[in-house]
């Protein structure tokens, strides 16, 4: 899901920062932030998690991005801080992901993934309860957050003036790719904060 | 410490990282959804060089497999280091 140089169009590029940097402005303004030393952990665990690449049989594959399971673990705030500075660490030390593609990077992984990951954990863990609702929500929050992202890089690769009709080939490769990788996103994502449940509930504080 | 147990397991997933960012990516030809997408459309890439020190998770001089578990560490290192700064600002403010 990292964008490479090249793939965007300017526009989305300026957009893209704008938007980062309006988010992350106003959101560090309000709530400062706020990491704890748990976060900084989950932080390192993110970071290896998305090294390990399973590929698939049919020449793809797929990797954990973690943005539900940060907002899960830390609340949707301190999971954007930990999944941007992940993300950045990969693009300016790895040459993971474009510098010009770094404000759509962050947009699509520190922000979308975090906050609708967030929303649906949080809408099924009001309605279940127990580990069996970390579990639900994690699966069901990880697999949406994935897809929202997968399609919105979509959307930014595919909807620009020099391709027309990009984002009708784009959207639906990435959404319907996502669709599957997503479900191995939600099973790890519920099955870690089902273990956490179980072991230590204290440590989930979304 | 506190976290130490987290941070082992840290530090086990980065050297058993290559077998799967490595040696099974070559295997299968490593290809992701959105390289399928950008093919569709035509998209190049356009490498533009910033001075990454780590480019592709490699360290100049080492074999891919151990340049990998080496980035591992280090990556993680540098995340969990800038985390952990930010929560003591965090906490003083």
């Amino acid at each position: 899901m990292h964008i490479p140089d090249g793939y965007l169009d300017p526009a989305w590029v300026a957009a893209t920062y704008a938007a980062v940097i309006g988010y992350f402005g106003v959101m560090a303004k309000k709530f400062r932030p706020v990491v704890t030393p748990e976060a900084a952990v989950l932080a390192a665990g993110i970071f290896v998690a998305q090294m390990l690449n399973w590929p698939l049989p049919g020449g793809t594959s797929l990797h954990l991005v973690g943005g539900a399971l940060a907002a899960a673990i830390l609340g949707p705030w301190s999971g954007s801080v930990v999944m941007g500075l992940v993300v950045t660490i990969q693009c300016l030390l790895f040459h993971d992901g474009g510098i010009t593609a770094l404000g759509a990077n962050l947009l699509n992984m520190a922000v979308i993934d975090v906050l609708v990951g967030y929303a649906v954990f949080k809408t099924i863990r009001s309605r279940v309860g127990g580990v069996r609702g970390l579990f639900l929500g994690g699966l069901l929050g990880g697999w949406t957050g994935i897809v929202a992202a997968g399609v919105a890089c979509g959307i930014e690769i595919g909807l620009s003036p020099q391709w027309p009709f990009g984002v009708a080939v784009t959207v639906p490769i990435m959404g319907g790719w996502h669709a599957i990788l997503g479900i191995v996103e939600g099973i790890i994502t519920g099955s870690v904060l089902a273990y956490l449940g179980a072991k230590a509930p204290e440590v989930i504080k979304g | 410490m506190r976290y130490g147990k987290a941070l082992i397991t840290v530090i086990i997933l980065a050297v058993i990282s290559p077998v799967f960012g490595v040696i099974l990516a070559d295997a299968v030809g490593y290809h992701e959804p959105l390289d399928v997408a950008a093919e569709t459309l035509g998209l190049k890439e356009k490498d533009i060089e910033w001075g990454s020190p780590l480019p592709d998770y490699t360290v100049p001089g080492l074999d891919p497999v151990t340049g990998y578990i080496v980035s591992g560490i280090i990556g993680a290192a540098v995340v969990f280091g800038i985390a952990y700064l930010l929560s003591k600002v965090s906490k003083k403010e």
